[in-house]
Order: structure tokens, then sequence, then C-alpha cells
């Protein structure tokens, strides 16, 4: 990676980022299975 | 918080405050201001390549019957022209202003995901790569509409998983620039800088951002399920085995119509933007303009009915889908009357960017009315798969969409560039595309009136002229974009000096105007104050 990266150092902010990240990688992975598991359960 | 963010930012090698150089510098970048740039010329070629396709069309359109390509092909060509334009030429172009922008508006030195933001980018040149190489595989590309439906689409031939793949990266790209922008926003902010007083720019692709998480896992899992279908047996929308295709439309306009405005509201953010500084007035009901945006969101996720009035469905349906469609005119009533009672009174001077403004404000309007025209459901029946949608939605994209685009980077290009560009070929720009984009789309409309069908490379008689017509406005607007190109490339090699604030009548709502022009390689290493 670059040597000039950007790095956030401190803690509750990146604490902070990181659940942002969770929250909404795992909001988009729910629509993505949900729809799936519900048009799987509607076409039985 | 002024003193947490100041101590709290640091470069991983402080002796480091120049990019890398050769191609270490775009292949690992992690600079917004890089990445941003990556996106754009990424955006332009892509433009420029879905734009030859369209060449193409218009070329075999220009007279009945069938003269350069057969229709297979030209169904291929259609197909794929909205493929690259909708995902690699407009929503790129968008992710690489935000890339661009939104760190430089907040007062951030940065994306808040700086790697993810380096695969983000990526991912994309190997989707597109894919994608066109469906052209050369057995049975050729895509050709069933980018709606993609089955049973159609489930007949592609060996392109058809290498097209889902490429969908699926495209996804997966889009949903980690959402990721990265919503956190950027929400946690990197400069002090001072509530949500209230960030630009409309960063506003508008903050709700984007959600949009984008919402819908774009919807259609990765209708996609996935096609392959299902196409691969394994499964009947989930194949008729053949019992499964339903109206469902797939159901849920590929889910994901369609909040697409739409994935397109259009960080063009709103722009002329909210563009128009206040060559008004030199501050945007009229600046909060109002927030809400309409969130309002406009809100409403795209309950319309998607609306495609398929003529699929056939309950009256109460097609009534709630019909008025709640209807009911998107009045926040987009707010904004449009906003931006006019900015203007009023206002100091106007009418540099390329206002130029681009002023004309995505009667041209996007009219593709809005002739929206609303389409949502009424008797009416639909009739204009529903003719002409007139792609005149339709061509307003809402070409002069709406790109026009926004284009005002956005010939708004910030000398703040990017450092330089002033040539203004007398930038406003030829304008002119040729104002005066083009009409030649060309405006005739659609009388075309579908009359009855024209689309997506299809040959036609009756009675259609042949306006289709000269729009053909011969369709070379030259696509000619003109040549002068797009060559501005860029001026501009960054060189010209008259900008300054830091670049427009007389710049108004400090975005901190991007009180860094210089180009801004340092690394800006607000120490965050601003916002009084």
């Amino acid at each position: 990676m670059s040597a000039s990266e950007t790095q956030i150092l401190n803690a509750a902010v990146k604490r902070r980022i990181r659940n942002g990240v969770l929250g909404l990688a795992s909001l988009a992975l729910a629509f993505y299975f949900g729809f799936i598991a519900l048009l799987v359960y509607r076409s039985h | 918080m002024a003193q947490t963010l100041s101590s709290g930012i640091a470069h991983h090698d402080d002796h480091h405050d120049q990019p890398d150089t050769g191609i270490k510098r775009w292949l690992f970048a992690t600079n917004h201001k890089d990445i941003g740039t990556m996106y754009l010329v990424f955006s332009l070629i892509m433009f420029f390549i879905g734009g030859a396709m369209a060449m193409v069309i218009r070329a075999e359109l220009f007279q009945p019957g069938l003269q350069l390509v057969d229709p297979v092909l030209f169904n291929q060509l259609t197909t794929n022209h909205a493929l690259i334009m909708i995902f690699g030429a407009v929503m790129p172009a968008f992710v690489g202003l935000a890339n661009w922008m939104i760190p430089m508006q907040i007062g951030a030195p940065d994306m808040a995901l700086p790697r993810m933001n380096n695969f983000s980018f990526w991912i994309l040149p190997f989707a597109f790569t894919l994608l066109l190489s469906t052209f050369f595989v057995p049975g050729g590309a895509a050709a069933g509409g980018w709606t993609l439906y089955p049973p159609l689409s489930l007949q592609t031939g060996d392109s058809f998983p290498m097209l889902i793949f490429a969908i699926h990266m495209m996804g997966i790209s889009s949903i980690m620039g959402a990721i990265n922008v919503i956190v950027t926003i929400m946690n990197m902010r400069a002090p001072g800088m509530n949500l209230l007083k960030m630009p409309l720019f960063a506003w508008s692709w903050l709700i984007t951002a959600y949009l984008l998480i919402a819908v774009m896992p919807v259609l990765a899992g209708a996609v996935t399920m096609l392959l299902t279908d196409h691969f394994f047996k499964t009947s989930f929308f194949n008729p053949a085995g019992g499964g339903d295709p109206v469902m797939f439309e159901h849920i590929f306009w889910f994901f369609g119509h909040p697409e739409v405005y994935i397109m259009i509201l960080p063009a709103f953010g722009i002329i909210s933007e563009v128009l206040p500084t060559f008004s030199r007035k501050p945007l009229f009901g600046a909060t109002s303009m927030i809400y309409a945006i969130a309002s406009i969101a809100f409403l795209s996720f309950i319309v998607w009915g609306h495609h398929m009035f003529a699929d056939g469905m309950p009256l109460a349906a097609q009534l709630f889908y019909m008025m709640y469609t209807m009911l998107i005119a009045v926040p987009t009533g707010v904004k449009v009357f906003n931006w006019t009672a900015t203007m009023w009174r206002g100091s106007l001077s009418f540099e390329p960017p206002m130029l681009f403004a002023l004309a995505f404000l009667f041209l996007f309007t009219i593709g809005g009315f002739s929206g609303l025209m389409l949502a009424i459901v008797p009416a639909d029946f009739q204009y529903n798969q003719t002409y007139f949608v792609v005149a339709h939605f061509h307003y809402v994209l070409v002069p709406g969409a790109i026009f926004g685009i284009m005002a956005g980077v010939y708004y910030w290009l000398p703040k990017w560039t450092g330089h002033m560009y040539n203004m007398t070929l930038a406003k030829t720009h304008f002119w040729l595309s104002a005066i083009f984009v009409n030649v060309l789309f405006f005739p659609q409309h009388f075309l579908g009136l009359a009855g024209m069908p689309r997506r299809i490379p040959d036609y009756a008689v009675q259609f042949t002229d306006w289709n000269m017509v729009s053909s011969i406005g369709g070379f030259a607007f696509g000619a003109s974009q040549i002068l797009f190109a060559i501005v860029i490339v001026q501009c960054i090699r060189g010209g008259r000096k900008a300054t830091s604030a670049v427009w007389e009548g710049a108004l400090p709502t975005g901190l991007e105007w009180t860094l210089s022009s180009p801004p340092p390689y690394h800006s607000f290493t120490i965050a601003p104050e916002i009084l």
C-alpha cells in the first residue's frame, strides 16, 4: 500500500468507522440473502 | 472533537507527502484524489465506448431496412450500451466526484477506508473487460435488454455467466463505495460541521449511498437466481419449469427504480452547488432541498410497479403505483422551484458550469414531465415499449445525469488541476451538446407517440424522417463530446492559474474553496474549525 496513506489513529473514531462498516455490510448481505431466501420460500 | 481529529489523524509516513511515482501511484492508490481521478478517467472511457455503440445504433436506424448490423448484434449493442452507460459511465463518474469532493467539502483528510476505496475502483476495469469480452464468445453478448428479463435472458449463450459475474462485481464495487461514503461523512466531518451545515453535494451522496446499499444486493440476488435457473435447473423465474418471470420483473424494478435516483440525486447535489455560485446568492431553501432529496429517495422504493403496468396487475395496485409516482413530482417540484428562486434577482453569470446547470434545469424537467405522462396507467398502455419511453429516460439521463456530471467537472476542474480551462471551447461544447441533445431525443417523443416500438433495428417507412433527424442529432452530439475530452486534457496540461476560490461567486458552503488550487496531496491533515 501507498507509503503516504492517511491513517486514523484515534481509537474512538476508528471504532466508529469499523462498527459503521460492519453494520452497513451486514445490512447489504441481509438484503442479498434475505431476498434469495424469500424467493426460495415463495417458490415452494 | 477538534483536538481529537487533529491529533488522531496521521500519515503512515510523514516524510512521504508526495505521491508514489509511475504505475505504483495508481495501482496502490489510497489517496482519495488519485482514486477520484481514476474513477473519472474510467468513466470517460466508458462514456466513449458506450457512446460508440449508440452511434452504431443510430446509424442503423438512420433509414429503414437493415444496413450495418444484423438484428442480433443490434440487440446486443442496445443491451450493452445501457449496461455500460449506467454502470460504467454515470455511476463511476459520480463516485469519482464523491471521492474527489466529499473529503474536501467536509474537511476530512481522506475517505475513511482508503484501501477498500482502492479495491472498489480496481474491480471495475475487470468487470467491464469481462462484460465487453462477451461480444467475442460463442453466442455473442447478452441481447435481451439491460433489464435481463427471463426467459429471454436465459437464452444468452456462453457469455451468460460472464455477464452475471460482471454485474456482481459492479454491485460489490458500488456497495463498497457507498459504505465508504457513509462512514466518511458520519465520522470524519470537521469539528463544527454539523449535518445541516454540510454542502448539498455531500448530502445528496449520503442519501444516494443508502439507496445503493439497499438495492444493489437485491439486483445481485436476482441475477444469482437467474444463474441458478440457467445452470442448476432451478425454476425461480423460468416459466418452462413453472417459474414466475413477472416475479423477476418485480425484483428487478425494486432495484431499478431507486437506481434511476442513484443516477440523478448526486446531479441534484451538483446543481445545488453550481447555481448559488453563479447567481451569487445562497441556495434558496437549503434545508427543504435536503428533505426533498430524502423524500424522493423514500418514494423511489414504493413506485417500482409503474414499470410493469402493461404486465397486468390489480386496479388497486395500478392506482397505488400511479399516485405515488405522481407524488414524486412534489419534492422534485420543490427542488426545481428552489433552484429557480436561487437565481431570482441574483447576479447571474454564464460560465460553462452554469450553462450546463441551466440546461439541466430545463431539460431534466422535460424528462420529468414525460415521466408523469408515463405514470398515468391508461396512457402508459399506449406509450409502453415505444420510443416515447426511450425519449423519456434519455432526457432524464443525458441532459439530467450526464449534464449534471459535466456541470460538476467544469465547476471543480480548475480546483483539481490548478488551471482555468479554455472557456470558449467549453462553451462551444455546451452549446453543441445542448442543441444536439434535443435534436437527438426530442423527435423520439413523436416516434413513440406514432407507435414506433423500441429495441428494433428496422421500422416502418413512416418513421423515417424523425429517425433521420434523431440520428443526425446523435452523430453531432457524439462528435461534440470530443471537445469535452480536449478541454479536460488542455486543462490538465496547463492554462491560466486558478485561484483558491476559483469562481468569483464561490460561497463558503464547502471547505474545498479554502484549499489551494490544486489542493495539496494530503489536505486537512489538521481538521479545520467550522464556526
